[in-house]
Formats: structure tokens, sequence, C-alpha cells
């Protein structure tokens, strides 16, 4: 039907055809695939190219420990219940069947592939690590910030840092020192010795110490403000103060106290309600709440409504042991301001009243304290005793009982000083942040007071209960992590 | 009946016209009305023809003329147009002659004068020395142009028998039985080796061929037929639609093809069998019936997620979804999640894919009304040409389409009833006290009033009340009611279906709760005169509107005391049973369904097909097609949704988000169809650009001061935005696809693409897959036809190919930071913290995996038994996933390619037979089974890595690492397990005990479908069967030791220890947290994990009964009616198990499918 010159003249077209349809789609396909990043969120670069989403990294950080405690994520905010619970300052409500505050309460923690309590802190504190990491890491590269708030954020960033991993050294013993934010370097790290974690938080504290600003900071990190919620270099001289001190290095942990307890921005609270409310004299670093409607967590979780205690281990849990109730001397006014009670049935139950209001939508007054100037007195008095200046080590502790409404101390040698102190430091530190745990452990009284405590709560003690569980996840996800011994 | 077409290839442009012996021209819309006149055995097969038929007609204005054979005619005309005589020949013949109306133009008129004359010898005088040829085949005449203008006229000739004729030319075309020309049809010598194929307008041509030979002509789809040439040199074939399911036409990617021609592995499931289901989800009409497809549904709830899976598990965590095609148009796999965890919605249950946040199922928006058939194409060679999105397979659902025909209108109605399929026989009061004081006992306890209420009958819970939960709860009846109307209809050039459908399905829970759906669906296929251009529109729409407790209150009804108090105080409020202290004894189940969920979705598909034909054979096409899926969700929390004690504390919330999802595409190709002596060849090369994005936003309104303006979120007076999301994909694809099949014997199918996708960094964004079938028809062969005549039907293929996966997250290659999610949050500072969102890895690359698989398909006896049998290797390696890393690193994970290989193989049979065909009586068996076996072929390093504990070399990839459950120990009463010296241990240790490897992949699934016809009732009992491991009763919800308090327990727990010596497998009633009695937690924690708590549970379904009645012919006529079918569904009606639980399918902690029961009529107007 066709002539050949017809059937080669459609091949040509036919392949011409071919030809242009495949290059044409082989070059669109090309060009196709790239897709900007999403505009809901930005990418590591431009976070760390303006003074705004630098310092964005950080906020993000106070931001999330001061959010609520209901978030799953957030462990780091149950500090001062899980810690407590361990200790002997709280008691569990007996209704309570939650596995997390029951095993924390009976010294009963437990790290296996279908139930794990106890690696909270270590699994909230390491993802805060990787922002600081990523902060320190983003920060160094030539950047086009402000170098005041370069210089304000990497001295956040270390001072962030150095926080967690004392945390985490006195949870759980070694652990790993991540200091970097490469994931192939730190998955393999094994637990380092905590001298060595200890050194890397003052390497930290002491950068931080010269980094951060004097002056309170506004959001903008350019101009000062009176709200006391930004880390300053206040705050890394007291965290320093406390580190020496854990470290037994008692010279630097009196200078470092000294150094606080002189500035003349700080000054302890003659009224013991005072002490938490928002901005006051004694707080040296605080957090902002964040969530609408609410002070503090620890008010709404601690006391105790006309209803009586919870049986949901996420609403009011617990309340003060008898152990907390008979430390306190007679006439201590923080018996009387820091303590309530409610009575439900003729029971009467105790409650931390540090924090007072619970109230939703109630105006915001009080702050999250994380450090504030009494411990540093407590530090430099400790400091002194081991240096044997009973004096000075008297004075500082008597500030601190002349406040609660106290006589001086009858301590006055060194034993029955650091007794004193200790027992001080249990009255004046109580249900904040874990010190009544860390103290035990550090003076060496652990093994002999839990094991009283622990069968009056129902577990059995033993030494190795002091250091937390790992993960199991992780001892799964990196085999040269080794499990605290006794789980 | 129509007929179209013309040995000039430029002569499209002339319409043609048929004229009819007795009647006035008719439309094309009118064809049934004339065939059931003209031929009425005719019918049925021609109206299921021009269902089948989507090619378009030729024509526009086409007359119909019916046969009648050995007719004579009696003629006498002086100088009359031709046209006359032969419309008279016709009508007083009563044979059909068929020409072009526009082919007689200009000639002389004719003079004719005949008496009792054949219609040869009146064609034979009036076309005398006219440039016509004319050709006879049965039913039809058919007048044409002579190709060649050189010839001349022969048909007197060719006509005439003759006893030795000399070798002739034969000419003919192959159509079907409405005249569509069947191009590519093959054209043999019977013994001969000889033999050609019709081009592109169903013509053929042999030279010197022996007179008086028959031709076989047979074609995809259609009915062989041989055909006496007798000495005609120019012939008409008409081909009728195969009846046989082997030429049933099977949709696969980017084109169709029949079972019979098939190299793939590809199952499809028709609209007829996905009508008799009463299902919200289309996916769930497939359970059972396809070979190497697992569904399972996530729970009873209307709306819920579905789990899929074709061929096995090829990817060790995530992303194991097949491809969903929609007409065309990509479809999305899973549903978006903006929800923070605290607020998401767990009634309609996960995911198992990529998103495990995500609830619900894309496919529930899909109305099955609508559906015309879902194909499932499984092995490299069916999905290749798909690429990297079908890796894990692909499900192609088709829309129904307009016909041909005239308008047609048919309306349904079914209403039903659903309730929950399995129960659980649980404690009444009486065992539950008895099991409660044991426990206190065993304890060394007595009760006590501030925790022990349950039975002392303190607060309103009552100990003489036995109360029945899952009566109470998830007891009561859900309606089920659907309206679903279409009209259809259309010209030869144009066909139209509209469809609309209402369904409003109520939920088994206590209150007001539904779904309710309206969904409308169309469809318009255009074709211009000159065939050329071809136009195809479908759209679909659905907007559903689903209210449900944002909690599955199944959960809550097992573990509730028969004791518990009362849900309502008189007064109508809910009651919390308030203890002395004024704070609730209980959490009251029906604050869920206060704090309720309501979902609405819109959901739109439209895809748009045209082609055009640029050169014989050749077509240009593009795909377009545009998918949007819009939904809002909004969950309220009124205060009195808190217990009383905490509504000092707590704030009015509401949540409402806000996500869409839509994808558009656009796929440029080109086709070549060739036919060559004995072969055909058809060219695919085309391109896929393809783009998804995903917005949404989640947002949370708190501190409202009434509960009546919490949808309202200007009434909230702090809004805080809780999830955004951005997500945008883009994939393209450069692929090609030959098929070449040899003389009907022979099948060759190869195509290769290059697969790029936005997922991964620069340097991987591209790879390349290709996939080859073959396939021999073993029963063409002669020494096989000749003595194997049982045999009708045999074929053996198998393919061999890679496909790849990207199924990770989006952007996982780029270091992101992401706002804090806190709400409702106070900015800090007044400024908005940022946090990394991931740990980036720019070196992603692609999955891959390799599929080899081999088939066997025989038919018997004409194929009335018809065994397919299909074997797999699936091989997937490179794993995309989300490698589990120490939280040390900042992360539990990085997306990572793990350099690990898993292998799915399966056998995978079908048989098909018709047991009885006797008069009006058939019945007609379909059964299919699945035996996979997956196995983790290959892991480097694996007892170094994370991954030690949960794999093992040469075990499936999720086998559970449990204990072995040794009984009780007759003298304390506690579990003891096998220690991995083999010793009895009450604490084994996990690290080294758990010596038992269960796999939780079944073992063997599949379905067995009976129908039977008799008359006009056709009954359908479908029954389907699956094997494997499922937590039980210990293993899932109700948990807890048995004697805990305020939670109740199966009865099958009263089999427990009770004193020394006992022998039993429950161990001794226990109030768990004395502290007087060592904590039984442990040993009750190990029983779940042990062998003990995940149970081989096999369970046959009787998924599903139909039985329609098909009205009489003559109550139709009478009332007017086109069809009438009056109709019963049932589905879920029974299981028989041996599972220890509530529900063998969905397990123990969620609602169980619905056993739904509903009546209908189906009506053609």
């Amino acid at each position: 039907m066709f002539t050949s010159n017809v059937k080669i003249m459609r091949l040509n077209k036919f392949i011409k055809l071919l030809l242009a349809f495949i290059i044409f789609l082989f070059s669109a396909c090309q060009k196709f695939i790239s897709v900007a990043p999403p505009v809901t969120s930005i990418t590591s670069t431009s976070a760390y190219a303006s003074d705004a989403t630098a310092a964005a990294v950080l906020t993000g950080i106070y931001t999330d420990i001061s959010g609520t405690l209901s978030t799953s994520v957030n462990k780091f905010r149950f500090l001062s219940l899980y810690a407590g619970l361990s200790a002997d300052e709280f008691t569990l409500w007996t209704n309570i069947t939650d596995n997390q505050g029951l095993l924390y309460y009976t010294n009963a923690l437990i790290s296996s592939p279908n139930l794990t309590v106890g690696g909270d802190f270590w699994s909230s504190l390491y993802p805060y690590i990787f922002t600081c990491n990523s902060a320190v890491e983003g920060l160094n590269q030539p950047a086009t910030l402000t170098p005041a708030v370069r210089k304000q954020l990497l001295g956040e960033a270390k001072f962030m840092r150095a926080l967690f991993y004392f945390y985490l050294v006195n949870l759980y013993g070694d652990v790993p020192l991540a200091l970097g934010s490469d994931y192939e370097v730190n998955r393999k790290l094994p637990r380092s010795p905590s001298a060595e974690v200890y050194k890397q938080i003052i390497l930290d504290l002491q950068s931080a110490d010269s980094l951060l600003s004097p002056e309170y900071l506004d959001g903008s990190l350019l101009s000062t403000t009176s709200e006391r919620v930004r880390p300053t270099q206040a705050a890394a001289t007291a965290l320093l103060a406390r580190v020496y001190l854990y470290m037994g290095d008692w010279v630097n942990a009196e200078a470092s106290a000294t150094a606080v307890i002189s500035n003349p921005a700080y000054s302890l609270e003659t009224d013991l309600n005072s002490v938490f409310l928002s901005n006051n004299n004694e707080a040296i670093w605080q957090l902002q709440p964040v969530i609408f409607g609410d002070n503090t967590e620890e008010a709404r979780i601690f006391i105790i409504p006309p209803t009586g205690p919870s049986d949901d281990f996420y609403t009011n849990p617990v309340y003060l042991s008898k152990n907390q109730l008979a430390a306190f001397e007679p006439n201590d006014n923080r018996r009387v301001n820091w303590v309530d009670s409610s009575i439900v049935s003729n029971d009467t139950f105790y409650y931390p009243y540090k924090y007072k209001v619970n109230a939703i939508g109630s105006p915001v007054t009080e702050y999250l304290t994380v450090l504030r100037l009494a411990e540093q007195y407590l530090i430099r008095a400790e400091a002194r005793t081991q240096q044997n200046e009973i004096i000075g080590a008297q004075i500082d502790i008597n500030a601190i009982r002349s406040r609660a409404g106290l006589q001086n101390t009858i301590a006055s040698d060194q034993s029955s000083l650091l007794t004193a102190i200790l027992h001080e430091r249990q009255v004046e530190l109580f249900t904040e942040w874990g010190h009544r745990w860390l103290d035990l452990k550090r003076a060496g009284t652990v093994n002999s007071v839990m094991s009283i405590v622990t069968p009056q709560k129902g577990g059995t003690w033993n030494t190795n209960w002091q250091w937390y569980p790992l993960p199991y996840s992780d001892l799964q996800n990196a085999p040269q992590l080794k499990q605290n011994s006794g789980y | 009946m129509t007929a179209a077409f013309s040995n000039n290839k430029e002569s499209f442009k002339d319409s043609l016209l048929i004229t009819k012996s007795y009647c006035k021209a008719m439309q094309l819309t009118d064809i049934k009305f004339s065939l059931s006149r003209a031929g009425s055995h005719l019918t049925p097969k021609l109206i299921r023809v021009m269902r089948l038929t989507t090619v378009l007609l030729l024509t526009a204005c086409l007359h119909v003329s019916a046969k009648i054979e050995g007719q004579t005619v009696t003629l006498d005309f002086t100088n009359v147009p031709i046209q006359k005589v032969i419309d008279e020949a016709s009508k007083q013949s009563g044979i059909s002659i068929i020409y072009n109306e526009t082919l007689f133009a200009g000639l002389s008129p004719v003079t004719v004068k005949l008496k009792d004359a054949t219609i040869q010898d009146v064609l034979k005088a009036c076309l005398k020395d006219q440039p016509f040829i004319y050709s006879f085949e049965g039913n039809l005449i058919v007048i044409k142009k002579e190709a060649s203008s050189s010839a001349g006229l022969k048909p007197a000739d060719s006509l005439a028998s003759s006893s030795l004729p000399p070798p002739i030319d034969i000419r003919g075309r192959v159509s079907d039985s409405l005249g569509n020309p069947l191009a590519g049809a093959s054209v043999s010598i019977k013994g001969s080796k000889r033999g050609t194929t019709t081009d592109a307008n169903g013509n053929f041509t042999l030279v010197a061929v022996k007179d008086n030979t028959t031709l076989i002509i047979s074609y995809t789809g259609y009915s062989s037929k041989q055909f006496k040439t007798g000495g005609k040199g120019e012939i008409a074939i008409f081909l009728n639609k195969s009846n046989s399911p082997l030429d049933e036409i099977q949709v696969i990617a980017y084109g169709t093809t029949t079972q019979r021609f098939s190299t793939g592995n590809i199952s499809t499931v028709q609209a007829a069998d996905i009508a008799k289901q009463p299902v919200n989800n289309p996916l769930l009409a497939l359970e059972g019936r396809v070979p190497g497809l697992f569904i399972t549904q996530g729970n009873g709830v209307p709306g819920s997620s579905v789990t899929v899976q074709i061929q096995g598990q090829n990817s060790l965590i995530n992303g194991n979804n097949p491809f969903y095609v929609v007409d065309g148009v990509p479809y999305f796999a899973e549903m978006l999640s903006t929800f923070s965890s605290g607020f998401s919605n767990e009634v309609l249950g996960g995911n198992s894919g990529t998103n495990s946040s995500s609830v619900g199922s894309p496919l529930n928006f899909i109305n099955p009304a609508d559906i015309e058939s879902i194909t499932v194409l499984k092995d490299a060679d069916a999905t290749a040409i798909y690429g990297s999105r079908a890796a894990n397979g692909a499900i192609i659902i088709t829309t129904k389409k307009g016909k041909a025909g005239p308008t047609q209108v048919q309306i349904g109605l079914q209403t039903g009833w659903g309730t929950p399929a399995s129960k659980l026989k649980m404690m009444n009061t009486e065992q539950y006290l008895t099991m409660r004081h044991e426990a206190l006992k065993n304890d060394n306890d007595i009760p006590n009033s501030s925790r022990d209420y349950d039975i002392l009958g303190l607060y309103g819970w009552d100990t003489t009340r036995s109360t029945d939960w899952q009566k109470v709860l998830i007891g009561g009846t859900a309606h089920f009611n659907n309206i679903n109307a279409t009209v259809s209809g259309g010209t030869g050039q144009t066909q139209f279906i509209v469809g609309g459908t209402y369904q409003n399905e109520t939920s088994v829970f206590p209150g007001n709760f539904a779904d309710k759906r309206g969904a409308i669906h169309f469809n318009i296929n255009t074709t211009s005169p000159n065939q050329r251009f071809k136009f195809q529109f479908s759209g679909s729409y659905m907007n559903d509107d689903n209210h449900l407790p944002r909690h599955d209150l199944t959960a809550t009804a097992l573990s509730l005391a028969p004791t518990a108090p009362l849900l309502y105080n008189p007064d109508g409020t809910l009651n919390w049973a308030l203890k002395n202290t004024g704070s609730s004894s209980w959490n009251n189940p029906l604050a869920y369904t206060i704090a309720s969920f309501e979902s609405k979705t819109d959901n739109l598909i439209s895809s748009s097909q045209m082609s055009y034909r640029l050169l014989s054979g050749l077509d240009i096409s593009a795909n377009f097609g545009y998918a949007k899926l819009v939904s809002n969700t909004y969950i309220p929390y009124p205060l009195n949704f808190n217990a009383p004690q905490n509504i000092p504390y707590s704030l009015r919330i509401a949540d409402y988000s806000y996500n869409t999802t839509s994808t558009w595409l656009i796929e440029p190709q080109l086709n070549y169809k060739k036919a060559f002596d004995f072969s055909k060849l058809e060219l695919l090369l085309g391109g896929t650009f393809q783009q998804n994005t995903s917005e949404g936003q989640a947002l949370e309104g708190t501190g409202y001061n009434s509960d009546v303006v919490l949808p309202d979120i200007r009434s909230a007076s702090s809004i805080s935005a809780t999830s955004s999301l951005d997500l945008t994909y883009r994939y393209s694809a450069f692929f090609g696809r030959i098929n070449y099949i040899v003389k009907d014997k022979f099948i060759f199918d190869l195509s290769g693409r290059r697969d790029g996708s936005s997922r991964f960094g620069t340097d991987n964004q591209f790879h390349n897959f290709g996939a080859l079938g073959i396939a021999w028809i073993f029963s063409e062969e002669k020494f096989i036809r000749n003595n194997l005549t049982f045999l009708s039907f045999g074929k053996l293929r198998a393919s061999y190919g890679t496909t790849g996966s990207d199924q990770i997250g989006d952007y996982t290659y780029l270091n992101l930071y992401n706002p804090v999610a806190i709400s409702p949050i106070v900015p800090y500072q007044g400024q908005l913290g940022i946090e990394p969102l991931s740990l980036p890895n720019p070196h992603l690359q692609w999955e891959e995996t390799k599929k080899l698989q081999g088939g066997l398909e025989l038919g018997f006896i004409k194929d009335r038994i018809f065994l397919v049998a299909n074997y797999i290797v699936n091989r997937t390696s490179n794993q995309l996933l989300y490698f589990p890393l120490p939280i040390v690193t900042g992360f539990t994970s990085i997306s990572s390619n793990l350099p690990a290989t898993v292998q799915n193989t399966a056998w995978e049979l079908v048989l098909n037979t018709v047991n009885i065909k006797s008069g009006d009586f058939i019945w007609k068996t379909n059964f299919n089974i699945t035996i996979p076996n997956n196995k983790l072929v290959a892991y480097p390093d694996l007892a170094t890595s994370p991954y030690a504990d949960i794999y093992t070399i040469g075990k499936p990839i999720n086998i559970t690492k449990a204990f072995h459950f040794l009984g009780v120990d007759p003298a304390t009463g506690i579990y003891e397990f096998a220690d991995h010296t083999g010793h009895a241990t009450k604490t084994p240790d996990y690290t080294v005990d758990r010596t038992v490897d269960i796999n939780n992949f079944p073992s063997f699934y599949g379905g067995l479908l009976n129908t039977f016809n008799y008359k006009g009732f056709e009954l359908d009992i479908f029954f389907q069967f699956t094997d494997r491991y499922q937590p039980n009763t210990f293993g899932g919800i109700p948990g807890g030791t048995p004697g805990l308090r305020r939670l109740n327990q199966p009865v099958t727990v009263l089999g427990r220890w009770e004193k020394q010596g006992d022998i039993t497998s429950i161990q001794r009633f226990s109030t768990m947290l004395s502290p007087n009695a060592p904590s039984l937690i442990e040993q009750y924690g190990d029983l779940q994990s042990s062998d003990a708590g995940i149970t081989s549970s096999f369970y046959v379904r009787l998924k599903n009964i139909s039985l329609s009645y098909q009205v009489p012919v003559k109550f139709m006529q009478e009332h007017h009616l086109q069809s009438c079918q009056l109709f019963i569904h049932a589905q879920n009606l029974l299981t028989f198990t041996n599972f220890n639980g509530l529900d063998p399918e969905t397990g123990n902690g969620v609602l169980p499918p619905m056993k739904v029961v509903t009546v209908g009529i189906q009506l053609g107007l």
C-alpha cells in the first residue's frame, strides 16, 4: 500500500519524534527532582546565621525544661519528684499502681525489654546535650552573628551542657561524654569515668563563666532585663561552686560561692514566702513558666487538694514523708511556710508548699527556681568546714538558720558542722531538684539512711540502687555501654 | 450493532451507513432495542460486549440491519439510485448491508430487474463495473470502496463456488461484534505456518492463499474463530467477546491485558464481588480473595486503619505500603497526622506504615460503589513499570466508566444492622468477687476501704449488680443505610456515567455517633470522529463526616469490674462515684463520648487521559491526575470530661486540625503497536512527573468560658498552634516497555525505568530498575493440543526484575530545626524556641527489591477446572529504615540504609472450578491459599548491632523472642519458665532465657468462595481463613495479674492455682501490690513475653454471604423496569477459631470487626 519512500519518511519521522520525546523526558526528569526545605522548619545553616534564630535554639531548651510534666519526653522536670521518691522525702499515695512512681519509690528500678523505669533522665538529658553540642558547633562557625550575642549563646550552651552532665554523672555514675553532634562518634562512646566527666563540666563552666553576661538579658540578648530567666555569669559561678564542692575542691568551691554571695545583685530574702517568687533577690536562675494558665507544675503536683492525693500518678501522687517532717527543728519557719497540709477524712497529708499557686489561670507570680543564693551559703559553709574555717562556716550556716527563725548552730567542730550542714541542706533544699538524693550519695550516708527508709517504703535496699539504670534501648543500640551493677 | 471500517486509511472522515431492511434509521442509542427484535439470542452477549468495550465507536450516524438467512428478493427498479436498490434488497431479505452513506454519491442510477434472486445476485447486478467490493460474513454484508484503484471488481467470481479454485489473495477485516476494528488480531492459515496480523484498522492481507482454506482468527479478550474462505477474497470477520475468565480484561500499569496473555502475577476483583460486601473501605472487600495479599483490619470502627501487605514484608521496619493507583492517579497510602502525641485520636487505630502516628486509612474515602475493578499487581513484571513506588506491589483501582447504549438509571437501596463480630466471656460479679477475695487472701491482706471499694460495695460500686460492660459500652447496634444511584449511557463517540451515593453508619458505642458520607462519581469518554483523538475524564468526590468517641471503649469494656458504678446519676449527669474525700473512684468511660472526635474529610480524585494518533500504530498520549484529601478534625475537651476533683485545675480545651494532602501527576507517553506475520509488538515510552504536597496545622484553643462555644476557636482565650506541616515530595521517572507476542504462544515483556526521588540527597536521587517477563502458552503447541485434549489451557510464565523503595520521610537528608512543641505555650521571654528535628543523612539511597516469580496456569475441560500456581522469591536489600541509635546521640534513630537482605518466598495457589453446570443450575468454587515464608537472609555483624536482640539470620523478621512457659509451680502457684539450660525458673533472664522464636507472620491464609446460581437466584458463600500467632488474653488486654483491684478478667482465669499441688496454667490470684506478699507482677509480665502469651490462632471466618434474586423478566416488563434485584448481604457472620481472646483478626484491645447484615434492592430503570 505504501511505497518504500513513504515508509522511510515515516520511519524518520518516527525516530525524530522518539528522540525528541526521550531527550525531553530525560532532561525534565533530572530538573524536576529538587525541592525546597519545608516552611515549617529552618536548616541548621540558617539557624546559626541570625541572632534571633541562634538565640531560639537555647530558648528552645529552656522552654522545653520549663514545659509541662505531662509530656512524655521531658522527664528532667520530674527530677524533684523522682529523686524525692528515691530518697526519703516523699511518701507515695497508697493507691498508686503506676510503675513509674512505684518503682522509683521502692528503689526497685528495672531496665528490661518490656519494662524499663529509671532511664528517664538519661533519655531526656542527652537530647538536650545534642542541642548544646550542635549550638556550640554552629556558633563556632564563621557567622554573621553580633559578637555579644554569639558570646552569650556560647556561654549558655556550655553552661547548660555542664548542668546536664552534672545531673547525669550524679544519677547514673560514669556516663558517655558526647561533645559533638556526629552520631557516628557518639553512638560508639563508652562510659567515661566520672572524674573525666567532672573535668569537662569544669572546663565548660569556666568557659561559660567568661562568656556569659554578668547582667540578665532579655530575649534579644542585647538589652538587660529584670527577668532572671537566662543564665548569667553568676549562674555559671554558682554551678561551678556546687561542682567544686561535689569534687571536693574546697578552695575553689569557697571562692566561687564567695563570688556569688558577694555579688550585690543577690541577697537572701528575709521573708521565706518570697524565695520562690519570680525574680526575687535570692534567685540566681529561674525558668519562666511557658504553659498558659500555669505558674509552676510543682505547685500543681505537690499541693494536695481537699479531695486528697490522687490515684493518678501524674496528678497529686505524693506527700511529705515522716522522715522529712521529722527533720525540721521545732520553730523552724520553713516547716510553717514551706510545708502545708490537707486533712482528708481524718488523715493529714503534709506537702511541700514552696510553690503556692496551683490554681489554673492565676496571675503568674512564681518561677521555677533552679539556682538560688541559699545553696551558695551552704556550699561555702561546707567548703569552709572542710578547710577547718569553723567560724566562717558557722556564719554561713547561721545566715540560713536565722532567716528560718532558728538559733545559731551549736555545731562547732568539723564533723558536727558537716552533719549540721547536711541536715540544714535537707530542710532548706527539700524537694528541689533532687538535692537530698544527691547529698545522701555524696556524703556517703546513702546506705545507712536508705537501708532503714527503703524497707519502710516496701522495698529492699542494696547499695547498687543508688545509681539509676541505663535505659534498656541504649544497651541494645550501643552494645559497648554496660549496665550499672545490680540491674 | 454497528460497523465501522474502511480499507482506506484516509477515509475515516467519511461516516458509514448501515441500512436496516425493515425499519428506519436508528441511532446507536437504540441498538439494544433493535437487536432484541432482530435476534434476541444475541442480546445478552452484545450488551455485555458494549459494557466491556472501552474503544470508542467510530461513527455518529449508523444504521443497523439484522440477519435472516436464506431469503430471496424480487426487485423491479428502473433508473433508481443504487442505494435504493440495496435498501430494498436488504429489506426483503432481512440481511444487513453495511456501507458508507456517501459511498454511492455521484454514481449513475441503475436498472435492476430480478426475481427470487439471492442477495449476491442483487449486489452483482448493482455493483457491476463499479469500484466497489463487498464481503459477506454471517449476518452482515459490507460494501466498500476497493482498496487498490487498479483492482477490478471481483466479488461476483469469488462468490461463485468453484470445484478447483486457483490460489487467491485474501483481504479481510477483523472487528468486534459492534464493528470496531481489532488491531493486532492474529490470522493464520490452518494447517500451515503462514499467517499475519491485522493492522490498526483491523485489515489484513494474505497473498496467494489456496482457496477453501480455513483461517484461524484470534484476538486478546475474544473467542477465536475459524473461517472457511470458501473462495471469498474479501471477508469481514466479527469476533465475539470471550466468555472465558481467561479473556477478561485485566488492568495493568499503563494498559490492559488478559489473564491469557499476561506474563505477570496479577489478580483482579470485580465490581460485583465488591458490591456484595457492605464495607466502607474497599480494601476490606479484598480480604481473603487475592492470593499474596494479606489484609488486616485495625478495628471495627468505621473509618479505621487497614494494614495491607502484598507478598510479605519486604522492609525490616517501615515502608511496606503498596502503591495505590486510582484511575491512573497515585493515591495516598496513609493519612497525615499533625497532632502531637497527647491529643491523637486513638479510636481509629494506628498504621503500621512509615508514619506510625497517622490514623485511619485514606482508602476509606473511596466509594466502593464507584469501583469497577481492583487489580493487585504483585511481581516485578507487573509492577516494574511503576518503579520504585510499587516495590511492595500495586493496587490499581479502576472506577466505573460510561458505556454506549440507551441511558440507564440504576438505583440501589440498602439497609442493615451491625454488631461486633466477637465477644469475650468475662467474669460476672460472683466470679469476680471470688477472684478478688481469693487474691487478698493469697496476699495475706484484708479488704481496705480506701482501695478495695470494688468488692466492699462503696461509693456506688455495687456487689449485687453484675454489669456486662461489653454489652453496655460496645453492645449497641450500628445502623447501616446506603442509597446509590447512577445514570449512564452514551453514543458511539461519547459515553458518560454519573453516580451518587449517600451512606450513614452509626456506631455500637453509647451515644449519638455516626459516619456519614456522600459521594459522587462521574466519567466521560469521547473520541473525535476520525478516531485519532481520544479523551477520557473521571472524577470522584466524597464528603465524609465521621463522629466517634475519642477513645475505643473496647479495652475499657473488657477491664471494668462487673461491680463498677452506674454510668449516669439519676439527674442524667455522668456518675463519677465520688469517694468520701470528694475524688472520683473510677474513670467514667463515657467521658470519652463527651470528648468526642469529629472528622470531616473531603476527597477529590480526578484524572484525564488524552491520546492522539500521530501515525498508524503510533499514539502520543498523556495522563493527568489530581487528587486532594482535605481533612478537618475537631476534638473538644469540655470541662465535665474531667473528674470533679480535677475540674478546678482544668481548662476547657479544643483541638482543631486542618490537613491537606494533594498530588498531581503528568505522564506523557508514546505508544507504538505493530503487527507482523505471526507476531505483535507493543512499545511504550513514557515519563512521570509527580508531586505530593502535604500541608497541615493543628490548633489548640484553651480557656473557653463555656462548653457550648468549644467549636468556635475565637472563643478561646489562648490559641496555640500545636503542630504544622509542610511537605513536598517529587518523583520523576523515565520508562519504557516492550511487549512482544509470537504466534499467541510466546510472550515477552521487557521494561526498564530510571526513577528520581526528592527524598534523597543529590548524589543518590536517581536509580535504574528493570524487569523481564516471559510466558509460554504451551497448550497452543500442536503436540499438546492433539495429545492432551482434556487440557484446554496451559501457560508457564516467569518474571524477574528489580524495584526500589523510597518510603522514608521527606527531607531526611536535611539538618532541620523545628519550633518547640508545647501547648498552650507562653513564649519564653517572648521568643519561640526551636530544636533540632532529627539527625540528617545526606547519603540515603534507594532500597532495592529483586523479585523472581514463576507461575503455571492450567485449564482443564474447557477451563471448567482452572488452576493457577505461583512461586515467588523476593529479596530486598539496602534496607531503608530508621536505624536505632542510643539516645546518647541525641536521637533514637537516623534514617539510614542497612545492608540487610530480607527474603519473602511464597506459594500462591488458585483453583477455580465449575462443579455443576446443568440447565439453570450452576455451582462454582473459587479457592485460594497463600503459604508465605519470610526470613532474614543476610545481615553483616548482626551480633554487634542494635538488632542483635530482635533478629536472627534465617528467621522471619518479625519474630518475637519469648520465654518457654512451663506452667505453674504446684507448690507456690507461681508461673515458671524454662531458662536457657532447660531448668525451671520463676525469674527468667531476658538476655539469655528467651529461647523460643515466635513467627508473627501468618503461616497461611486464603479464601473459599462457592457461588450457586439457579434461575434468578445467586448465592455466594465466602470463607476467609488465616493461621497466625496472636497475643492472646495474656499477651494483650485484658491485662494485669488476675486479682488486681477493679480489673475484670476473662472466665478462663478461673482455672487458677488455688492450693498446693494444683496442676494448672494460671498462677494464683494476687492483688499484685500488697505489702504482705511478694509481687507477682514480674511473673505476669514474663508470661506475656512467653509462648503462652502469644499463641497460634487459626480462624475461619464466614466473611460474606450474599443472596440475590433477579426478578423475572415478565415482572420487570409489567413494571417498566430494566432490571430488579433483591438481595441480602452479610459480612463477618460467623467465626470459628481456637483463639483465646476477643477476636483473632484484630486482637484484644480494640473493637472487633463488625458483623453486618444488610438487605436491599437494586433497580434499573
